[in-house]
C-alpha cells in the first residue's frame, strides 16, 4: 500500500521517474558507500600495493606488476607458513566443532532439567571466550612454563610425565601448545552457536523417534545431525576464517618461533610488513592469505549449497 | 586484520600527516620529543628539559612516550617518518636503526652537534653506529654492551675462578651442576628466543670465535653455532626452555638463584642486587668469554638522539642534543636513572663510581663494545638470519645447514640492493 502511495506522490510532482527497484538502489546507496569504504578501500588499497615494490627506506616505489607473487613461489619460508597454517587451522577448528558439539549437548540436557546450575554453567563456558586474546595467551604462557608452569607439575603430580617438558621451546610441541590455547579460548564459540541450533529441533520428532523405538545414538545421527548441519558449517566457517588469519595467540606465545615452527602466514606478513617494511611484498603476502581464506570459505559455502538442495 | 590494520596505518600516515605543526600556535616554540618509556623515574628527564626551557624562554618540550617494545617503536617511526611530516622534532632510535633511517632520508646530519674532536669522548662503537657516509646522523644518549653474570658463592665453593673461554665455562658450568645436584639450577642462560636478543648471543658467541654469521671464516663460524646448540644438547648446562628466552625471562630465572651464568645487559646489575633479591651481594659481572686464542666480542647496544629531517626547530633541537649529551646531563642520567653514559671521561668520575661502582668494570667492556653490523639493511638480514639461528638452537636444522642458508640469503640481500627492482625477498 505505502509503495503505491509512494509511486503517486512521485508522478504528482512529475519531477523524478524511476522505477521501485531504483529507489530501491538510492535509498541503499548510502549503505553500500558506508560498506564500500569500509571494507573493500583497505582491500584495493592492499591489493594494489601488492602490485608494487614498496620499500620506503630505499626510497624505491615501483609498480611491478605480479612480481611479488612469483615471488611468493619461490619462497620457503612462505610454504612453511603455508602449511604451518593449515595445520594450525585443521586440528584447532576440528577439535572446536567436536568439544564444542560435546559441550552443546551437554548444556542442552542441562537446560532440559532447568535449575540455577544452567546460568552457571553457561558463563562457565563462556569466559574464556569473552578474556581478550593477548590475556589469554599471556597467561598460558605462563602455564606452559617448564620449570614452574602449572601445566607441568599437574602432569608430573598425577604421574603422567617423568620429567618436564618444554611446550614452547621445543619446536615439535610449540605449535600444539597454541592449537590447545586457542581450542580453550574458542570452543565456547562452537558450542554457543551448536547450542542455539539445538534449541530449533523440533522436540516432536524425538517424541516420535522414542515412539518407533530409536535409541539415543540413532536419534542422535537421524534427528541431531541432520538437523543442525547448516549450524556445523556456520561454525565451521567462521572458526577458520579466524584460523586461518590467526595471530596474537601465536605471536604472543611465541613470536613465530622456536625456528619459524609457529610462524603463521599472519605473524610472517607482520614481520615483513612492519618490521623490514617491505611493503608491496607483505601485501602479497597478506593477499595470499586472504585468498586462502576465500577458497576455504568457498568450499564450505559449496558444501552448505548442496546440503541444503538435498535436504529440500 | 593484517590488512585491516595496515590500512589504518596507510590512512594515518598519509592523512595523519596534516596533524605535523600543530600546537606551534601557543607558547612560541614547541619541541616535541619522542622517546620510549625509559626505566626508572620518568621525573628525571622531565625535570631535565625543564632545565633546558628555563634556559630558553618561550620554549615549551613536550614529551611523548611510545611504548618500550623497541620493534613497536621502530614501527612508529618508520610510518610517521615516511610520511615526511613527522609529528615530532626529536626521537630516540636504537643504535641499529641509524644508518636505516639516515640511508632512508629521516633523519638530518648533526655534525655541527659534535665536532669529530669532540667524539673522541664518546665510546668509539656508537659513533661507528652513528656515522652514514662519513657524516653523523645521530648522537648517542646511553650506551650498553653484552656482559657475562656469575654467581660468585657458588663458584666459591666449588673452588673456581671466574671463565674466561666458552669450553671453560661448559666445563665449570658442569662440574657445578653435578655438585650441586639441584635440579632446579641452570648452567648458562642466554637470549635464545627467536628476535633480535638471539643475534646479539650468536652475533657475541661468533665474533669470539674470529669469524661472523654471514662473512669470515665458516668452519669457525659453525663451531660457534655448534656450541650455542651443544649448551642445550650435549652440555646440558642450558635448558631447552632458553630458545623461548628473552632478556627479561633471564634475569628472572637468575635473579631467583637459578642459574650459574646469565648472558644479559647491565641494566640487570641494579636489579639483582635490589634488597630483597635471593641473589644480592652473590652475583659477579665480567666480560663475555671468548674462544681461545681470540678476545672477548660484546655486543653494542643502547639508544641514540636524532632529528628528522622535516624538522621546522632545527636550530633549538640539535641545541637540545648537545644539552642531553652534555657531561653534566650524562652524569646525572647516570646518577639518578643507572644508564650508562656515552662519554668516557665519566667512567672515571669519583661522585659516579662512588654511588655506581659497576661502571669501572663496565668501561673496558663498553670500550671494546662493536656495533652489529652497520649497514641500512640490517634489519632486513637479522629479520632473514632469526630463524635460522633459532632453528639450530633447537636442532632443527644442523650448523653448517644453516650457515649456508644464511649467508646465502644475506648475500641476496646485499646483492639485490644494487638491482632495487629485485629488492624484497626475504
Amino acid at each position: 500500500m505505502t509503495e503505491r502511495s509512494l509511486a503517486e506522490i512521485k508522478k504528482q510532482n512529475g519531477t523524478i521517474h524511476l522505477s521501485e527497484r531504483a529507489w530501491g538502489y538510492l535509498f541503499a546507496g548510502p549503505a553500500f558507500i558506508l560498506v564500500g569504504l569500509i571494507a573493500l578501500a583497505p582491500i584495493t588499497a592492499a591489493l594494489w600495493l601488492s602490485l608494487r615494490q614498496q620499500l620506503p627506506i630505499f626510497g624505491i616505489d615501483a609498480f611491478v606488476g605480479f612480481q611479488n607473487y612469483l615471488q611468493l613461489f619461490e619462497d620457503d619460508r612462505f610454504w612453511a607458513a603455508c602449511r604451518t597454517t593449515l595445520y594450525f587451522t585443521v586440528l584447532s577448528v576440528s577439535a572446536e566443532l567436536l568439544l564444542g558439539f560435546g559441550f552443546a549437548l551437554l548444556l542442552s540436557r542441562l537446560s532440559d532439567g532447568g535449575g540455577g546450575g544452567l546460568r552457571w554453567a553457561h558463563v562457565m563456558i563462556i569466559l574464556p571466550w569473552a578474556i581478550p586474546t593477548v590475556v589469554s595467551a599471556q597467561i598460558w604462557a605462563w602455564l606452559y612454563q617448564p620449570d614452574y608452569g602449572l601445566l607441568n607439575y599437574l602432569l608430573y603430580a598425577a604421574g603422567i610425565t617423568e620429567g618436564r617438558i618444554d611446550w614452547l621451546g621445543d619446536p615439535d610441541w610449540a605449535i600444539h601448545a597454541a592449537v590447545v590455547m586457542d581450542v580453550w579460548k574458542t570452543t565456547p564459540f562452537a558450542a554457543l552457536l551448536l547450542l542455539a541450533g539445538l534449541k530449533t529441533v523440533p522436540q516432536e520428532l524425538y517424541a516420535a523417534a522414542r515412539v518407533d523405538g530409536a535409541g539415543t545414538w540413532e536419534q542422535f545421527r537421524r534427528i541431531t545431525l541432520p538437523l543442525l548441519m547448516p549450524v556445523v558449517l556456520i561454525v565451521l566457517v567462521f572458526r577458520t576464517m579466524d584460523a586461518v588469519r590467526v595471530f596474537d595467540a601465536v605471536f604472543v606465545l611465541t613470536g613465530g618461533g622456536p625456528g619459524n615452527s609457529t610462524e603463521t602466514l599472519s605473524i610472517y606478513a607482520y614481520k615483513t610488513l612492519f618490521q623490514t617494511l617491505q611493503f608491496g611484498y607483505g601485501s602479497a603476502l597478506a593477499t595470499a592469505m586472504f585468498v586462502l581464506a576465500a577458497l576455504l570459505s568457498l568450499l564450505y559455502v559449496l558444501l552448505l549449497r548442496r546440503h541444503v538442495q538435498e535436504s529440500a | 586484520m593484517i590488512i585491516g590494520a595496515f590500512f589504518l596505518l596507510w590512512v594515518s600516515t598519509t592523512f595523519g600527516c596534516t596533524q605535523a605543526g600543530e600546537g606551534t600556535d601557543r607558547a612560541s616554540t614547541t619541541v616535541v620529543f619522542k622517546h620510549g618509556k625509559l626505566s626508572g623515574d620518568g621525573r628525571v628527564l622531565s625535570d631535565l628539559l625543564r632545565d633546558f626551557e628555563r634556559r630558553h624562554p618561550g620554549l615549551l618540550i613536550r614529551e611523548e612516550l611510545l611504548p618500550a617494545d623497541s620493534d613497536r617503536q621502530h614501527q612508529y617511526y618508520a610510518m610517521n617518518l615516511d610520511g615526511g611530516k613527522a609529528p615530532f622534532d626529536l626521537l630516540a632510535i636504537d643504535t641499529i636503526w641509524a644508518q636505516e633511517f639516515a640511508k632512508a632520508g629521516w633523519i638530518a646530519p648533526l655534525d655541527e652537534v659534535l665536532t669529530p674532536t669532540e667524539r673522541e669522548d664518546f665510546f668509539p662503537g656508537p659513533i661507528e653506529a652513528a656515522t652514514f657516509q662519513g657524516r653523523l646522523y645521530a648522537v648517542p644518549w646511553y650506551v650498553d654492551a653484552g656482559v657475562l653474570y656469575y654467581r660468585r658463592d657458588l663458584l666459591d665453593r666449588h673452588g673456581f675462578e671466574p671463565p674466561h673461554t666458552w669450553p671453560e665455562l661448559a666445563r665449570i658450568a658442569k662440574l657445578v651442576l653435578d655438585g650441586e645436584q639441584d635440579s632446579k639450577l641452570a648452567g648458562f642462560v642466554w637470549q635464545g628466543k627467536q628476535y633480535e636478543g638471539l643475534m646479539c648471543v650468536a652475533l657475541e658467541v661468533l665474533r669470539s670465535n674470529g669469524t661472523d654469521l654471514w662473512s669470515g671464516d665458516r668452519d669457525r663460524a659453525e663451531y660457534g653455532l655448534r656450541f650455542l646448540r651443544e649448551t642445550i644438547a650435549t652440555h646440558g648446562i642450558t635448558p631447552l626452555s632458553t630458545s623461548m628466552a628473552d632478556e627479561e625471562s633471564t634475569r628472572w630465572i637468575f635473579g631467583e638463584g637459578h642459574a650459574l651464568f646469565m648472558r644479559n645487559w647491565p641494566y640487570a646489575w641494579s636489579m639483582l642486587q635490589q634488597e630483597g633479591s635471593p641473589v644480592r651481594g652473590k652475583v659477579g659481572v665480567i666480560p663475555l668469554p671468548a674462544f681461545p686464542g681470540f678476545r672477548s666480542a660484546p655486543v653494542l647496544g643502547g639508544w641514540m638522539l636524532a632529528m628528522p629531517n622535516n624538522s621546522t626547530q632545527q636550530e633549538i633541537v640539535r641545541e637540545l642534543i648537545s644539552f642531553l649529551t652534555s657531561p653534566d646531563t650524562q652524569h646525572r642520567i647516570a646518577m639518578e636513572l643507572g644508564y650508562n653514559p656515552v662519554r668516557r671521561a665519566l667512567y672515571t668520575d669519583e661522585s659516579l663510581l662512588e654511588l655506581r661502582p659497576l661502571l669501572k668494570d663496565l668501561y673496558p667492556i663498553l670500550l671494546g663494545a662493536k656495533p652489529r653490523p652497520v649497514t641500512p639493511y640490517y634489519l632486513l638480514v637479522s629479520q632473514a638470519v632469526q630463524p635460522e639461528v633459532s632453528a639450530v638452537v633447537v636442532g632443527r636444522r644442523s650448523p653448517a645447514e644453516a650457515l649456508g642458508i644464511i649467508r646465502r640469503r644475506v648475500e641476496q640481500i646485499m646483492g639485490e640492493q644494487t638491482s632495487p627492482a629485485r629488492l624484497g625477498r626475504s
